[in-house]
């Protein structure tokens, strides 16, 4: 392996296949432009190689500053999850129904629950419904732009952390340890929306 | 010399001008310099892109000497920001001289 190969093998670490080939590309042709000018100055191949990859600087370094700009490979597989859970829920008009009709069915169930006189049960589902609501009911709502995307994502995570404390009073801080999964997702899906264009994000981009 | 932070600018107005492809944007700024700004190279990408993330720049491919190459041009937002980032570098430019003295 050449040491230009090492440092664009080195550059391209983590990066989502896309975005690695990316790289290459703009890389290849820099490098090639940097060793054509060396040769036209009178360098001997060697040295023209050797020249246009210290010019390029630390491949470690330019690593880090592309993960911060490209898809790594851990957004893109969240990505690709996504959207394939979307098409998999979308595409079958019976999936559709039964996780629209879950919100129903527990808000019904809290309704029955209460007047049964099991409130701690039918606070549970109350809490269960409204927050299944917000969340299923998101792809059906008019939210296009960043702005309405930041708002229905504040509004989701105060639902959430509201119907935590409703349910389980003064100990549910103990089960927000369970939400970091969410959080995970959440920071990961946050990076992804600063690396891409908004006139790229796919709809689940919005929620 | 190390200018963290100053080089989305400093391609902006490398590209003012006229549309350019990478090398010729690193080619360009170490020229107009003198040599000060003496940058490593692998890192203009990295800001390139963030700038077309952010709708300052904007990129196409065209043929070059039979090979395809990846020219990026300024778009209106770019330019509003190199003008912004002008004004507040003469600010900063002016202050820093007042402190330190003429050179």
């Amino acid at each position: 392996m050449t040491e230009f190969e090492l440092w664009l093998k080195q550059a391209t670490r983590h990066l989502s296949k896309d975005s690695a080939a990316q790289v290459r590309s703009e890389i290849v042709e820099h490098y090639e432009s940097a060793r054509e000018t060396a040769l036209s100055r009178g360098a001997t191949p060697d040295e023209a190689d050797r020249q246009a990859v210290t010019d390029l600087g630390a491949a470690k370094a330019a690593n880090r500053q592309y993960r911060k700009v490209l898809l790594t490979s851990a957004e893109a597989r969240l990505l690709r999850q996504t959207k394939w859970e979307t098409r998999a829920v979308c595409s079958r008009p019976w999936l559709k129904r039964l996780v629209l009709s879950m919100p129903a069915v527990a808000l019904l169930g809290a309704a029955v629950f209460y007047f049964a006189g099991s409130i701690a049960i039918a606070k549970g589902l109350l809490a269960d419904g409204l927050a299944m609501a917000l969340i299923f009911a998101a792809p059906f709502l008019p939210i296009y732009t960043p702005s309405r995307s930041r708002i229905y994502r504040i509004v989701r995570c105060i639902a959430i952390f509201g119907a935590f404390g409703f349910v389980f009073g003064k100990s549910s801080w103990l089960l927000f340890s369970c939400l970091y999964p969410l959080a995970y997702i959440e920071w990961v899906r946050y990076s992804i929306r600063s690396k891409l264009p908004v006139s790229e994000w796919p709809k689940q981009l919005y929620l | 010399m190390n200018f963290k932070g100053a080089l989305p600018p400093l391609i902006l107005e490398a590209l003012e001008q006229e549309p350019s492809h990478g090398y010729r944007i690193a080619q360009r700024i170490k020229e107009r310099s003198q040599g000060v700004l003496d940058f490593k190279e692998g890192t203009l990408y990295p800001a390139l892109h963030k700038l077309e993330n952010d709708g300052l720049v904007a990129s196409y491919e065209e043929v070059e000497k039979g090979r395809p190459r990846r020219y990026y041009r300024i778009t209106k937002s770019g330019r509003g920001m190199l003008a912004k980032d002008r004004t507040e570098w003469r600010k900063l430019s002016s202050a820093v001289t007042m402190i330190l003295g003429e050179a």
